[in-house]
């Protein structure tokens, strides 16, 4: 970018926050990013746009969309956590030697008829990590994926599996009074 | 061993398994009573599942935020002036450093940590940027000091982790601009490469990473992987449309059309440009709007439309004598001749080519004159000056056998002084040529086939 193709007509940086404030904080409550969940995003947002100022030319449109940029990327870290956990109760289940019969038994019956529900792929993937306790490079290996990918794939199951549990519902549904 | 939850966990319970906050065995108790369907603590969760803002059920409550506001703003506000200033000494380090000669800049860089500054590494890469139009050897040399002050830098030196990995990652991508400008693709793909590997190890501001692909997507054109191109380019006008940098997604559009261009499809070229030219401003971007006014003027000559493209020239014409310098005035006249040409004027065509022609080749830019003489052939050729085709094909075989011109593009040129030696070079073969050497400027590596 040459000089001639880099106007720049500054307003206050605290101006320019005073004036888009409602706007974030209504981006904030459309997101239902919790308050105490805010302050790092805001921060890393402001901070971007103090280093950056130079090369934008409308910072209040960058700064909403940034913003809108960082509560998606929130949910998306928050549904990874519920994956992760997910797996890792499941995962912890599964490795449990002396679990009772009829829990055992309920577990794996509940987690065979939630799997039923997935797509081919994604059940003999979480099969193969959860019955026979295969790595995703070893899940890679027995269903033809690249190593490059499988991590992807299996996100992406465990996604479907949580999805499946959280939303789809399971073979026996009661509610605890 | 676990027992099952009797009752339902708690809202802060729910939400800390959600988090992964949990111990172990809790986890499972959540999972279990989860298992066992319990629909009112799946749908709480399935509420924290549909995050788009439009699938909210519940009413999200605003209370709270206000305090956080005052105290970040407060914060980040305080450190406005402590940034300016290292804003300031960035831009002293870089008038220190062009003071050394080349050879010890970046050694300089490597051994002091006084240059470990951030706003130097941005000056760096603005230099490297505008280095690439005239002198591309220095290009890479400056882009080679972005890599290594930003790869000294330090998080506090830049404010979050973000904006250090947006800036490594822009310093590579710039390292590998400046190789594609020198024709090294290998080495440039491997800087790009590089640069993903970065943007890859977490978020980035889109800011960034839409300047990378915009980036990427010029090797690739290079590279005349145009459909990857376009699909890169695609994705930094989604950045530029949700940033609202109208400006910057009117360049995004330009970079596009010119893949359209070289693709083949003027049609969307055309579609392009017009949409850049509604986003650009003239009086702050003078030079982009020219350059996209340019392109437009010659994609319509090219499709037929001379006549709007004359009429979009003469409203054009003073911003070309307003920037002024000679390029610009040389492309002013050779747009002139081919839009002459396309409306016929075949005498005025030639005049103008000539001009171009001599001054370019008085300049050593030895495509843009191999060009312009192909051009002045066409000319000739529709006015069937058979004799004059074939004393042109003559004089620029002898001008560029001179020069150190691709031997490709010399292969192409042989065949056409050879067709015109036996007066068979129609406008077919100047199209021919004329499209190859604009391919292999870009790609060396390409052959020319001689038609059988």
């Amino acid at each position: 970018m040459s000089a001639l193709d880099n106007p720049q007509a500054e307003v206050p940086f605290e101006q320019i926050l005073k004036s888009v404030r409602p706007r974030l904080k209504a981006m904030f409550v459309q997101y239902r990013i919790p308050p105490q969940d805010t302050e790092d995003i805001l921060q890393q947002a402001l901070l971007a746009l103090l280093y950056q100022r130079q090369g934008i030319r409308d910072p209040e449109a960058w700064l909403l969309g940034t913003l809108k940029n960082k509560c998606r990327l929130y949910w998306r870290d928050q549904r990874r956590k519920l994956y992760e956990t997910v797996d890792a109760a499941v995962l912890d289940y599964m490795a449990e030697p002396l679990a009772p019969a009829q829990e055992g038994t309920d577990i794996m019956h509940d987690l065979a008829s939630a799997l039923e529900r997935l797509p081919e792929r994604c059940r003999s993937l979480l099969w193969m990590r959860y019955r026979h306790g295969y790595e995703p490079p070893e899940v890679a290996a027995h269903l033809g994926y690249s190593p490059a990918s499988i991590s992807k794939i299996t996100t992406r199951c465990l996604a479907a599996l949580t999805r499946q549990l959280m939303v789809g519902g399971l073979s026996s549904k009661k509610t605890v009074q | 061993m676990m027992e099952p939850l009797s009752q339902h966990p708690s809202r802060d319970f729910l939400d800390q398994f959600a988090r992964g906050q949990l111990s172990g065995a809790a986890q499972k108790r959540v999972l279990r009573h989860l298992f066992e369907g319990c629909e009112e603590c799946r749908s709480r969760l399935a509420g924290k599942w549909e995050t788009r803002p439009e699938a909210v059920g519940e009413a999200a409550e605003s209370d709270g935020y206000d305090e956080v506001f005052d105290r970040v703003v407060e914060s980040v506000v305080a450190q406005e002036p402590s940034i300016a200033e290292e804003r300031a000494a960035g831009h002293q380090l870089f008038d220190e450093l062009m003071r050394h000669p080349t050879a010890h800049q970046l050694l300089l860089v490597h051994n002091s940590p006084r240059f470990r500054n951030r706003f130097l590494c941005e000056r760096l890469l603005e230099a490297s940027h505008e280095a690439g139009f005239r002198e591309p050897d220095r290009a890479i040399e400056l882009a080679g000091i972005a890599v290594e002050v930003s790869g000294a830098l330090a998080v506090d030196a830049c404010g979050t982790a973000d904006l250090l990995r947006g800036l490594r990652a822009r310093a590579w991508a710039q390292y590998g601009n400046a190789l594609r400008i020198s024709s090294d693709h290998a080495g440039a793909d491997r800087a790009f490469h590089e640069a993903e590997r970065i943007l890859k190890s977490g978020w980035t501001p889109p800011l960034d990473r839409a300047r990378i692909l915009d980036l990427q997507a010029s090797l690739r054109r290079d590279q005349r992987r145009f459909a990857e191109a376009a699909h890169a380019l695609d994705r930094v006008i989604a950045v530029y449309q949700e940033l609202g940098q109208w400006n910057m997604l009117g360049r995004a559009l330009k970079q596009k059309s010119m893949i359209c261009g070289e693709a083949g499809d003027t049609e969307s070229e055309i579609a392009l440009l017009r949409r850049a030219l509604d986003l650009l401003d003239p009086q702050e971007e003078p030079r982009t709007f020219l350059a996209a006014r340019h392109n437009l003027i010659l994609a319509l000559n090219d499709t037929g439309r001379s006549r709007e493209a004359f009429v979009l020239l003469f409203h054009t014409r003073p911003l070309y004598l307003k920037l002024g310098d000679r390029m610009n005035l040389l492309r002013l006249r050779w747009v002139e001749g081919s839009v002459a040409l396309g409306l016929g004027r075949t005498e005025q065509a030639a005049t103008a080519f000539k001009e171009v022609r001599d001054a370019f080749i008085e300049l050593g830019v030895d495509y843009d004159a191999a060009l312009v003489s192909l051009d002045l052939a066409a000319a000739y050729i529709l006015q069937g000056r058979t004799a004059e085709v074939r004393d042109l094909a003559a004089e620029m075989m002898a001008v560029f056998q001179a020069r150190n011109i691709n031997r490709e593009a010399l292969a192409a040129l042989l065949f056409f002084r050879r067709t015109a030696e036996v007066e068979q070079a129609g406008l077919d073969v100047v199209r021919r040529v004329s499209e190859f050497l604009k391919k292999v400027r870009n790609d060396p590596a390409l052959q020319f086939e001689v038609p059988s």
